[in-house]
């Protein structure tokens, strides 16, 4: 680059490739030829990535089964009348269900409970919680946890906040085949959640343990067992990760052996939490995972889309260039040109 | 520095210590300090000459005159005698005006304006002055007249105003919306909120109202990042880098000679300049140097000269002629002279087909005129001081020939003959001048009487061709026709000219006229008129000579930069204090103005308006101008409207005097003369006061609504700078009023072209790019809130934590941008300059249209669409393969960094121009985030409260979804974008993109010369075409100044100017006297030798 000097009265050098703007420079143009390859490229690297994801979402095996309706008597046909058998502490709220498995669904398969409708990121529920008494225990700060801060007035909660105090308490129950299945329900959070976010807190005047005389209408979710501290509570854990929207799954737990094709699943729920008051669906998944995750079509499908596109465009751009060429920076396209010769 | 009289001694002090009724002494060639009540000149009569052309752009000098009582305080010893006391008015803005008086003694002195010396204006041919400072600093009339520096914003950062206003209104629709919903869906009936009792006012089912209400201000805050308020920090901080270091830098606007810089006083206007549809220049100093010199002539029907005007060089180059071989000559620099052909110089006149002729000529110059020699008589030391830089030029043409003019008594005139009868034998001879023929601008010639030694008697006449055609003798004139198309060449390339005649008187005629004359000289009532008549009987049967050429010099490049600008589709206006002719031989040698053009020219001058004001009713002539200039506008509008429809492609030229435009600026007649004058390619407006040049300047500010940029160089051009949307100061020169005024201010004239196709041109396009991009940046980026919210139950949930949305547009997303403002350039600065026509697209605002921010507002919707539904539908399902399932933060972190990853990437398709610069602030942002991420998620730390990210971002990276998304989210989001620039690009080109592919062809020629298109382009009109055969006007060029007492604006606010003409016996008379005096031991100074002007 060549320098141009000049010296002003105080002698500076007032020129530099810089100042006179002559920086080296790459100037990529978007020329037919660019964008045509470009095009091209995305869909030659999108589609395999695509057919890739599809197949391992098409992989995995799902068992759902919607039970909100089916798993109350059929006599409570409003969702105000289910709501007040769920509530009913005299009603047997057990409830069997018959699944077949269709295909092998090799262990581990995972069990999910699928709320919908349930705003976990309402802002008023997200924030309702205190990380800081979830490590340490300490019940002063638990401002941000109102309405569930203090029992009766004075008496700390912990763990403190909506979150915990809805905490889902539908129990599975899951035998294939007459063969009681064990659910393993450790290790279903994420690690870091388990030994960095929760401490060796033990739950204390969490109202739910309390005797139901206190106030019926405390009643939220499930109960938490006082000798169990909160990270070994691997429930809470995962129900306190906020989902982020309104219908979610959430890891129930895990089944550690195959489940042949065929074979009958017996699962008795206990349904007992509340999503009839606004119209909430539940559902319990049993699923498989594969490389990726779990039964995802939309990353597959969104890949193939956007790389198909991209080739149908690079096509397109391709026939219009072919049919209408342009040459390169042909001065008679100026506008001014353009006026001159239409005069 | 000033000379002030202190203790009794001369002390130099600062202007600035100055005060009222301090006694200052005044050099030669140096500007009044403040406004001074003239006392004494060391001119014997108690005269001085002022030049005034920084005020009113005139550039004939004014006579002030000193009240006789006060004529001799002219020495140390005298002036601390002085004693007085001065009445006088307040301060005013009033510059033709004073009253007051001189208490001497007991005698009460009535003092006029011509004993004011103004502050602006400088002394000339005087050596010094001494005067008593009446007003200093601000309270001076220069000052006075200064308005108040209008503080000046950009239209683009005005349009920018609304942008916000727009995204202000989104913002609040956005919220609205949501406010509504949120207070609709809030309900009991979801127990887990906890909505039973103690509910805080935002959540309280039983209210909906007051939830709504206190909602809405929770998304305000949600949504505020729409609002960029990081934008005016950027683009201030892009103005200033802009400023600092190219425009103040930039070595094509370094000015050598006068080592200065262009230099930007203020950083709001930089992208203005690559939007200007109007230039208002003034003309003396910013086109041309107010240096007149002798250039050519035409004698006996040939055409001597070699010289090259610009205007000629311009058409050369159009036309692909060599430039090189017609460089004008540069052996004889003689100030005043820029001349040379070997068929006159050096005696050779003798040799050509008719000497006696070439004679007449050289005498008629050496002879007829009104200047004074000073200093030593010899042609290298002799100063001429004339009132009138053209008579300088012709005196001293005449020196040059071989006629050296030394020395003028009252009578007589003596010069130098040499090769008159012998190549190289010199000869002093004295002319005897017996009557002198004043100039005015009604006879428009001025003629002497002399008697030659051997009692030949003649008159030399030199004037317009218009008046001294009309005195030709019907036959022994041959060379009429041919000198008459001489005048219309020199007319046609720009030159000032002047016919000379002569006749040779017998003495008894003579003598019957000299009675008639003596007794009209000593009239007592209309005198002036009078000598008219008389000088009439005489001025008759005259000889053609033939004609001079004077140069007005222009600026260096003044034609190029005007035709290269005018390509740009910049229209460029004269607004001067000059005269018509002056201002119309300006207009041609700029090429603003040809003979192919239909000229309409407005003009107050004429017999009528002349005889209507003769009967000195102020109403009347009122009534009559403002008729004729209805009448002349109305008519000028309708040809104009016709050749418009007729499509004839004719060019049309407006040309209007100040007195006309007083009345055409009239709410009625504005209309008219704002349609007509858009209409035309070139508009002249001459002898217009400072105010009227700001008036015609805001007329097409606020009536066209175009944007306008005024240069000038004096203090009469500062109401106009300031008025303009931009105002241009030439620096480098004397006088720092205009400068001062300026917005920017350059060496010379034409590095408008490089201020405007350069600097503007590219400020303007990376100012709206920069603006869109941060449009485009914030409304995505709120949008994406927006969508999450609709899922949330209108709740105000963040998506992204505080800090991610605090730092997005300070950190993350800030720097690449602003380096993008920087750096950004469409095609090289070579081609900036050598395609003007694409400034057009910023006359247009092609960059800033409305439809240009839907485009990107579309894209914004679009990504934002992209990035919240992509990610979150990506882990919506989705378990890794251990079966965790990802919650609210991980999805709003993951949709963060796309977001952050396609929002810098998104500016690779928006530059034009890649460098490093960019490379690294593009992945430095990005990378700038990843690294805030893992600390911030790293650590337990305050600034997370919640905790809500902690961790969180391994997390996401330990899936495969992150990675999923974070390939396809931001090429799915560009995709968009890069179609849409590709297509723009092949099927809808704009003239960069064209250009730009040329460069990527050809290269960049990096010619600096190359500031004008190929011959290929070149108009049909060449010289010839333009010189002689013109159809719609023959424009000879004629112009003169003669000096006066006062400025012509006096006259025209009605102040009274007292018809003194320019004494020179007298004067002659006075000088030698002095002479005289200076002999005899008397202690006045000695001659300067400084040079004129």
């Amino acid at each position: 680059m060549e320098l141009l000097l000049e010296r002003t009265q105080r002698g500076q050098k007032v020129s530099s490739a810089f100042t006179q703007q002559e920086l080296p420079a790459c100037k990529p143009l978007l020329t037919p030829k660019w964008v045509i390859t470009i095009f091209m490229l995305i869909g030659v690297v999108f589609i395999p990535i695509g057919v890739a994801a599809l197949f391992a979402s098409r992989n995995v095996v799902e068992i759902i089964d919607e039970y909100q309706t089916v798993c109350v008597p059929g006599r409570y046909t409003t969702n105000g009348e289910r709501e007040q058998f769920i509530q009913d502490v005299n009603q047997d709220k057990h409830c069997n269900r018959t699944l077949t498995v269709s295909k092998l669904m090799k262990g581990p398969v995972y069990v999910y409970y699928q709320l919908d409708n349930f705003y976990q990121n309402h802002r008023r529920y997200v924030k309702s919680r205190s990380d800081k008494q979830l490590l340490d225990g300490n019940a002063t700060d638990t401002s941000a946890c109102k309405p569930e801060q203090y029992l009766s007035g004075d008496l700390a909660i912990v763990p403190c906040g909506l979150i915990a105090w809805s905490l889902f308490n539908d129990t599975y129950n899951i035998s294939a085949d007459g063969q009681q299945v064990t659910i393993n329900k450790k290790g279903i959070s994420w690690k870091s959640d388990r030994e960095h976010k929760f401490g060796n807190v033990r739950p204390q005047y969490f109202p739910n343990n309390l005797p139901r005389d206190l106030n019926g209408s405390l009643i939220g979710g499930a109960s938490l067992d006082p000798n169990t501290t909160l990270n070994e509570d691997e429930d809470l854990i995962v129900w306190m990760r906020t989902a982020a929207l309104p219908t979610f799954r959430k890891l129930y737990g895990k089944i550690e052996q195959d489940l042949a094709a065929g074979s009958t699943l017996s699962i008795t729920i206990n349904n007992v939490y509340n999503t009839y008051s606004f119209g909430g669906k539940k559902k319990l998944v049993l699923s498989t995972t594969s490389w990726l995750g779990g039964k995802n079509d939309f990353l597959g499908v969104a890949y193939i889309t956007v790389g198909s596109l991209c080739v149908f465009l690079a096509l397109l751009f391709f026939l219009v260039h072919w049919r209408y060429p342009r040459r390169l920076g042909d001065t008679k396209y100026l506008s001014w040109n353009q006026h001159a010769s239409a005069n | 520095m000033v000379d002030v009289l202190r203790d009794g001694h001369w002390r130099k002090l600062p202007w600035r210590r100055l005060v009222v009724g301090d006694i200052v002494k005044v050099h030669k060639d140096s500007f009044f300090p403040a406004d001074l009540l003239f006392l004494a000149s060391t001119n014997q009569d108690g005269v001085c000459y002022v030049e005034t052309s920084n005020l009113d752009g005139e550039t004939n000098l004014k006579i002030r005159k000193a009240l006789e009582r006060t004529w001799d305080y002219v020495d140390e010893e005298r002036a601390k005698e002085f004693q007085g006391e001065i009445q006088c008015e307040q301060p005013n803005n009033s510059l033709y005006t004073f009253t007051g008086n001189l208490i001497i003694g007991k005698q009460t002195l009535p003092v006029t304006p011509n004993q004011l010396l103004l502050r602006g204006c400088s002394l000339r041919n005087t050596e010094f002055i001494v005067g008593v400072a009446v007003f200093t600093g601000h309270e001076t009339k220069v000052m006075m007249n200064a308005m108040n520096v209008p503080s000046k914003r950009s239209t683009l950062e005005r349009r920018l105003d609304m942008l916000i206003l727009i995204l202000f209104s989104i913002l609040f629709i956005m919220c609205f919306i949501d406010s509504i919903c949120s207070g609709i869906f809030i309900n009991r009936k979801y127990w887990y909120l906890g909505l039973t009792s103690d509910v805080e006012d935002q959540f309280n089912p039983g209210n909906r109202f007051l939830v709504a209400c206190l909602t809405f201000l929770t998304f305000v805050t949600l949504f505020s990042p729409i609002i960029p308020i990081s934008l005016y920090v950027s683009i201030e901080m892009i103005k200033v880098f802009q400023v600092t270091q190219f425009i103040n830098k930039d070595v094509k606007m370094y000015h050598k000679e006068t080592n200065t810089p262009a230099l930007a006083r203020t950083s709001n206007l930089n992208e203005e300049l690559g939007q200007v549809e109007y230039i208002f220049s003034d003309k003396t100093g910013t086109l041309t140097r107010n240096l007149m010199e002798f250039f050519k002539c035409s004698i006996g029907g040939v055409i001597y000269g070699k010289g090259v005007t610009e205007i000629e060089k311009a058409a050369a180059r159009r036309n692909g002629t060599g430039i090189e071989e017609m460089e004008s000559p540069a052996e004889s620099h003689e100030k005043y002279f820029n001349f040379d052909d070997d068929r006159l110089m050096r005696g050779a006149w003798r040799n050509e087909p008719n000497p006696e002729l070439c004679k007449e000529f050289f005498r008629c110059l050496a002879v007829c005129h009104t200047v004074l020699p000073e200093g030593d008589e010899l042609p290298e030391k002799i100063v001429y001081q004339a009132a009138s830089p053209d008579e300088a030029a012709l005196v001293t043409a005449a020196k040059m020939f071989g006629f050296f003019f030394f020395r003028r008594t009252p009578t007589s005139i003596r010069v130098r003959e040499s090769h008159v009868e012998k190549i190289g034998r010199m000869q002093d001879v004295e002319y005897e001048i017996l009557n002198v023929l004043e100039f005015n601008s009604t006879r428009k010639r001025q003629s002497v009487i002399c008697r030659y030694p051997n009692g030949r008697l003649v008159l030399y006449c030199k004037g317009a061709d218009s008046v001294i055609y009309e005195r030709l003798m019907e036959r022994h004139n041959p060379f009429k026709d041919t000198n008459r198309d001489h005048l219309e060449y020199f007319g046609a390339a720009g030159l000032r000219t002047l016919c000379l005649a002569y006749r040779d008187l017998d003495i008894n005629a003579y003598e019957m006229w000299n009675e008639k004359f003596v007794q009209a000289k000593s009239a007592l009532r209309d005198r002036e008129k009078k000598l008219d008549e008389v000088a009439e009987l005489i001025e008759k049967d005259l000889i053609l000579i033939g004609s001079t050429a004077i140069e007005d010099k222009l600026q260096e490049g003044v034609p190029v930069c005007i035709e290269t600008l005018a390509k740009g589709g910049i229209k460029i206006w004269v607004l001067t204090g000059d005269k018509l002719e002056t201002a119309i031989n300006i207009a041609y040698a700029c090429s603003l103005m040809n003979n192919g053009m239909k000229q309409f020219i407005i003009n107050s001058d004429t017999k009528e308006i002349r005889d209507v004001e003769d009967r000195g009713d102020a109403l009347e002539t009122a009534q009559v101008i403002e008729r004729y200039v209805a009448e002349r506008l109305n008519e000028s509008l309708r040809q104009a409207v016709e050749s418009e429809q007729t499509q004839t492609g004719l060019e049309l030229a407006l040309v209007i005097d100040g007195r006309c435009l007083m009345y055409a600026l009239d709410p009625e007649l504005r209309g008219t003369l704002l349609k007509l004058s858009v209409m035309c390619k070139a508009v002249v407006c001459c002898r217009v006061s400072p105010l009227q040049k700001a008036q015609v300047t805001s007329m097409i500010k606020d009536g066209a609504k175009k944007i306008t940029l005024s240069i000038g160089d004096g203090a009469n051009d500062v109401s106009m700078i300031q008025a303009a949307h931009i105002g241009v100061g030439i620096s480098g020169l004397e006088g720092m009023q205009a400068v001062m005024a300026s917005d920017f201010a350059i060496a010379q004239f034409r590095f408008l072209t490089d201020l405007l196709l350069v600097h503007g041109r590219l400020s303007y396009l990376r100012i709206s790019k920069v603006v869109a991009y941060f449009f485009y940046k914030n409304l995505m980026f709120t949008l994406t809130q927006f969508w999450f919210n609709l899922y949330t139950g209108f709740s105000g949930q963040r998506f992204y934590d505080d800090w991610f949305q605090s730092l997005y547009n300070v950190v993350f997303t800030a720097l690449p941008v602003i380096i993008v403002g920087i750096f950004d350039k469409d095609v090289s600065i070579t081609n900036s300059r050598k395609y003007p026509q694409l400034y057009k697209a910023g006359i247009e605002n092609i960059f800033f249209r409305w439809r240009i921010l839907i485009i990107w507002a579309i894209s914004a919707v679009y990504q934002s669409v992209i990035l919240f539904f992509f990610p979150i539908k990506a882990i919506e399902e989705g378990k890794n393969s251990s079966g965790r399932m990802l919650g609210l933060w991980d999805a709003g972190t993951m949709a963060f960094t796309c977001v952050v990853v396609t929002v810098n990437l998104r500016l690779f398709l928006a530059c034009n121009f890649i460098t490093r610069w960019h490379l690294i602030s593009i992945f430095g942002s990005i990378l700038a985030w990843f690294i805030f991420a893992f600390f911030y998620s790293g650590f337990r730390n305050p600034l997370d409260k919640q905790g809500n990210i902690y961790q969180v971002i391994f997390v996401i990276m330990g899936t495969w979804y992150f990675w999923y998304a974070i390939v396809l989210v931001p090429v799915a989001s560009l995709a968009l974008d890069f179609l849409h620039e590709g297509m723009r690009r092949w099927f809808a080109p704009y003239d960069y993109h064209i250009i730009q592919e040329e460069e990527k062809i050809k290269g960049v020629e990096r010619d600096e010369l190359l500031l004008v298109e190929s011959p290929r382009q070149a108009p049909e009109q060449s010289l010839e075409l333009t010189g002689l055969h013109g159809e719609m006007s023959k424009h000879t060029g004629y112009s003169f100044d003669s000096p006066c007492f006062d400025s012509f604006f006096a006259s025209q606010e009605g102040v009274s100017m007292s018809q003194r003409s320019y004494d020179i016996a007298r004067r002659a008379s006075m000088r030698v006297s002095r002479r005289q005096s200076s002999d005899l031991g008397s202690d006045s100074p000695p001659p300067g030798h400084n040079s004129l002007i």
